[in-house]
């Protein structure tokens, strides 16, 4: 094991650098956003970021020295115990708005679910590693995604969707990086992509688009879903029987796309029973805002207006006029980029853009160097993570992506999910120093 | 691409450029898109952010009205008035005191009441506040005149819920109010707001969701001081009206029962067991609804939620107490359908019995009640009976199986919140609760509806349901149907549904019916239950709770009870609390019942009729 000196002085200071500069820009903006328009200091929130952040550092120092190895024997443990807590979250948890997604006593309480994700990261690189020779690849694939949809579907019954969603491009890039056949990940990102067109094709249908689009109705209007779902079952069955007697390529292609079509089908007829109309609707307002001005449409509009107005060099730090809970309720959490975006103008919206876009490039680099099948996992596991919560996030704040509220990392306020995107940010440092080793 | 990593290396390098590539994508889209949003859109939105904007008010829905079963005139109607906003923020620091001043001269209201709507964390606040209620539109029309005076204040339409009927009925229905924090948390995902009014008892919250309907919206363009500057640019999204809703409740019933039952603490249910309807429901005390939306009671309101006597609650599903003899039927059922002690066979009543150290009195005195049979026993409500076959024949086991296919200890799913489930003890109970065994003794308290045993007064009536229905109990319901707002079209209507069906011998059924008539021709009740426009069949219950001269009184019965059409019977149970002064009143608020339902009289006129004197009604000993 590295001594704590060997860590530092072999550390991607690259990380480093542009972790402590987004944990900073993080709280000046927190500090910001608690200010009024008179200049009046009205919340606290930023020296609790404060606090979090610094024994976030100690988190991620704690990680970095940690040799990740000793971790890899006891991941099905940590992943079995994280699971209990989901379930006791689930039924004992806290309610805040309208989720069960918090436990703890009095003022103190955590979001498990933060770090169920990289628990879920560590056992599914484990997994991958010592199943890479010995599993057939579609068990592997199956089971990879069994790993990660028990604590997904735990997730999404607290309800939370948007941190449930978070699990699918983690299981993504793994499955990705470990060498599963791509065309199992091709049909898994294909199916996830038709699915969640055709749960909310009847309600674009009906309130953003306000017309039908021709022929689209077979695919959600019974009794024609039943008839094409038959259709592409009788498909699928013919052109696999033909696969095997023939071996003709096309064949599989037929195959491969009738099952496609049969997956996403049943998948999407389930989240129909499963989501409210509300749910669906929350996710496809991005779309046209204008449909729900009052509700979640307004923070939209408002947000893309808070951005657009910074302008180049923006509206000067603390001056915001778009932002500071006038607009946006929830501006320190969910909307904390349109706040840099407004105050410091393209310039610093552009400096946080190139600080993830230089962790996720490190990520890469170390993914390239190290030597270690387990480590490589992880890091690709942690990657997924960050440019998910990234994409979605920014792109809500943009109005190019859907409402789904969850944090922008290093940047949004709460321990949680601060805490745990720094022991992530300390395990890639850890595994960084150690690349050498196989 | 090949699954197979033939460099050696840990990582296929082909991948990492596969996915390097998709990343390089989207963040080249993001910033692109980000470019465009600051650059080439910048000048636009910073004209957006500072001139003008879209202001949006709030349209409330009217909340449906509710109705009787006959629909002649509502029960509760919506009154217009006005709700008065406050944008804190807007509001200079400097102009506190006086604004308060103002406004409170203005709305004849106390300066603190409107002071302390808005904590001191709030003043930054650019959210509109609301600060005084119930205020009439002269009022609002005044401030109008002088808003140079008041910056951030504002107004909406709040309806007042506005409740006619304040008598007994209030229960049923129950009461709005604002939504409280911790109900906007467990509801924050079903469309609520913070300001919204919602059902907090009663049908106004069970059925909140049909009756709230959608709030509506106008949005109008403003300056950024929030005047308008466009006429014409108003767009409305129109509101949808809650629905109305028709009650099971029959309004002329439920007076008579209220009448009936008196200034007494105590209950009246009044069901059809045909369908499982119920015609009147009666919790006395009661409250009147209106004083919890009125600003100026808030004393009174103080009053009801500390008021001993609980007036909030609903006795007839809230509360559960012994069922005492009226739980005497169910153990007939028991004997019949065990069939180990035959019906004719007699047993002598000495008036007491001892069993272990103890000795068990009969509620009659020495010599007792002689030698009686079942149909004896249940007319004379013999305990000396029921103790010695239940304890030596049938057995607590059989006894607890017999309750609960009664529907006892579980809750009949009434649409009305909070019921409870009443309770059936069992010998693993005790031992789990006391660490003691089940004795004979308690078989015996139980088989007369004594001891640990509870029910509400609304599944007394379920069993008595059951015994007219030859075995069949229909959900209690209070929901007949629901109207739509504009033209009363019928949205929905409540189908019976059957709760369940017990595993009983019809022809047993059949003689307890006719042992509860004989209650009513020639046994305990003869004197105080019958009607004179209908054949009553039913039974009396005195539970004992301790006190000396006091006890729980039941009376519950069905009528007409020879009646051609299963459509005609109701059952009636009349529940008074021990902490009345005793007075056997219970079969006479009961037989005044049946007698106003079935005579169409009021309760003046029923009580002549049936020749109730002042005597009777100040009656003072105990009879069972």
């Amino acid at each position: 094991m590295p001594s704590i000196r060997k860590t530092l002085s072999e550390m991607d200071w690259f990380i480093v650098a542009a972790t402590f500069s987004l944990v900073v820009v993080g709280i000046l903006f927190i500090y910001s956003s608690g200010v009024t328009s008179e200049g009046v200091l009205v919340s606290g929130e930023y020296l609790k970021q404060a606090i979090w952040a610094v024994t976030g550092i100690l988190l991620m120092l704690v990680f970095a020295v940690f040799d990740y190895q000793r971790l890899r024997d006891y991941t099905f443990v940590i992943y079995a115990v994280f699971i209990v807590i989901l379930v006791y979250t689930r039924l004992f948890g806290r309610l805040v708005n309208g989720a069960k997604s918090w436990i703890g006593v009095g003022e103190l309480g955590i979001q498990p679910s933060e770090f169920v994700k990289l628990v879920v990261i560590l056992f599914l690189a484990n997994y991958l590693e010592s199943s890479r020779q010995s599993t057939g690849g579609l068990r592997r694939f199956l089971t990879a995604f069994g790993i990660v949809s028990i604590p997904m579907g735990l997730v999404l019954v607290q309800p939370d969707f948007g941190t449930a969603l978070v699990f699918i491009p983690i299981f993504i890039v793994m499955a990705f990086v470990a060498g599963t056949d791509s065309k199992y990940v091709a049909f898994f990102v294909l199916s996830m992509l038709i699915t969640s067109l055709l749960t909310v094709l009847p309600l674009y249908e009906r309130i953003i688009a306000r017309h039908r689009i021709p022929l689209l109705f077979v695919f959600y209007e019974k009794p024609y879903s039943y008839i094409v779902l038959g259709a592409a079952f009788a498909v699928f069955a013919l052109a696999l029987s033909g696969y095997r007697f023939f071996r003709e390529k096309y064949y599989a292609g037929i195959a491969f796309a009738s099952a496609l079509m049969l997956i996403s089908g049943f998948a999407s007829m389930a989240a129909h029973a499963v989501l409210k109309e509300y749910q669906i609707m929350r996710l496809i307002v991005f779309l046209d805002p204008s449909v729900d001005k009052l509700g979640s449409g307004w923070n939209i509009l408002q947000s893309i207006t808070a951005i657009g107005s910074g302008g180049i060099f923006g509206k000067g730090y603390l001056h915001g006029t778009q932002s500071h809970y006038r607009y946006l309720p929830q501006q320190s959490t969910d909307f904390i980029f349109s706040i840099i975006a407004e105050e410091w103008g393209f310039i610093g919206s552009a400096f946080v853009f190139a600080c993830f876009i230089l962790i996720l490039w490190r990520c890469f680099v170390i993914m390239r160097a190290v030597k270690d099948r387990y480590a490589a996992y992880i890091v690709a596991g942690i990657m997924g993570m960050l440019a998910f919560h990234f994409m979605i996030n920014v792109g809500m704040t943009m109005g190019i992506m859907p409402i789904t509220g969850i944090p922008l990392y290093f940047l949004s306020y709460g321990g949680s999910s601060l805490w745990s995107i720094m022991s992530a940010m300390g395990m890639v440092l850890g595994i960084s120093t150690r690349r050498f080793r196989s | 691409m090949s699954d197979l990593n033939r460099s050696g290396e840990p990582v296929d390098p082909r991948r990492l450029v596969v996915l390097s590539a998709v990343f390089s994508l989207l963040f080249l889209w993001y910033s692109g898109y980000l470019l465009y949003l600051q650059l080439v859109k910048g000048v636009e939105f910073k004209a957006k952010a500072a001139g003008i904007s879209r202001q949006t008010t709030v349209i409330p829905a009217q909340r449906g009205e509710i109705y009787d079963r006959t629909m002649s005139i509502p029960l509760v109607l919506n009154n217009e008035s006005f709700a008065v906003d406050l944008i804190p923020a807007e509001l200079p620091a400097a102009l506190r005191d006086t604004f308060f001043s103002k406004l409170a001269l203005i709305l004849d209201r106390q300066q603190d009441d409107l002071r302390k709507r808005i904590s001191p964390s709030e003043y930054h606040l650019y959210q509109a506040i609301e600060i005084a209620e119930s205020v009439p539109y002269d009022k609002v029309a005044s401030i109008a005149e002088r808003i140079d005076e008041f910056p951030g204040v504002a107004w909406h339409v709040k309806p007042k819920r506005n409740y006619l009927e304040t008598g007994s009925i209030a229960h049923v229905i129950g009461y709005v109010g604002n939504i409280t924090r911790e109900e906007y948390k467990v509801l924050y995902n079903k469309g609520y707001g913070t300001g919204d009014v919602i059902g907090k008892s009663g049908i106004e919250k069970q059925y909140d969701s049909i009756l709230r309907g959608k709030d509506g919206r106008e949005y109008r363009t403003v300056d950024v001081k929030g005047r308008k500057i466009l006429q014409s640019d108003r767009m409305i999204d129109p509101p949808i009206p809650g629905q109305n809703i028709v009650l099971t409740i029959d309004r002329k019933i439920q007076l008579v029962a209220e009448k009936a039952l008196g200034p007494r603490m105590g209950s009246v249910v009044v069901l059809k067991p045909a369908t499982g309807e119920v015609l009147a429901m009666v919790s006395y005390p009661w409250y009147n609804p209106n004083l919890f939306g009125d600003v100026n009671a808030s004393k009174e309101y103080l009053q009801i939620l500390n008021d001993p006597n609980t007036p909030l609650l609903n006795r007839t599903i809230q509360s559960s107490y012994p069922p005492a003899s009226t739980f005497k039927a169910v153990m007939a059922t028991g004997i019949l359908g065990e069939g180990k002690f035959p019906a004719e066979k007699k047993v002598l009543c000495p008036g007491e019995i001892s069993y272990g150290d103890r000795i068990f009195r009969c509620w009659i005195k020495r010599p007792g009640h002689g030698y009686l049979d079942l149909r004896g026993a249940i007319a004379q409500s013999c305990d000396v009976y029921f103790w010695t076959v239940m304890r030596d024949y049938v057995g607590i086991e059989r006894m607890v199986s017999y309750a609960r296919d009664f529907g006892l200890g579980q809750i009949s799913g009434i649409d009305l919140p909070g019921e409870l489930s009443g309770f059936v003890p069992t010998p693993k109970w005790k031992e789990n609760k006391f660490h003691e065994r089940w004795l004979g003794g308690d078989t015996m308290n139980m088989s007369i509806g004594q001891g640990y045993m509870l029910v509400t007064p609304l599944q007394l009536a379920n069993v008595y349901a059951l015994i007219v229905n030859g075995g069949v109990v229909y959900k209690p319901h209070v929901l007949k149907e629901v109207r739509d707002a504009a033209n009363g079209a019928l949205v929905k209507r409540v189908v019976p549904e059957a709760l369940f069906t017990a595993p009983f011998d019809k022809e047993d059924i059949r003689l307890v019916r006719s042992y509860l008539r004989e209650v009513v021709t020639t046994g305990t009740a003869r004197y105080s239950a019958p009607a004179k426009a209908v054949q009553v069949a039913g039974k009396t219950g005195t539970a004992e709770v301790g006190l000396a001269d006091r006890w729980h009184s039941w009376f519950v019965g069905f009528g007409p009870y020879d009646a051609k059409d299963p459509e005609d019977v109701i059952v009636v149970v009349v529940m008074t609390e021990a902490s009345n002064p005793w007075e056997w009143w219970t079969p006479f608020a009961s037989a005044i019942i049946f007698q106003s339902v079935f005579a169409d009289q009021t309760f003046e006129e029923a009580v002549d009729a049936l020749g109730i004197s002042n005597a009777a009604i100040e009656r003072r000993n105990k009879v069972e």
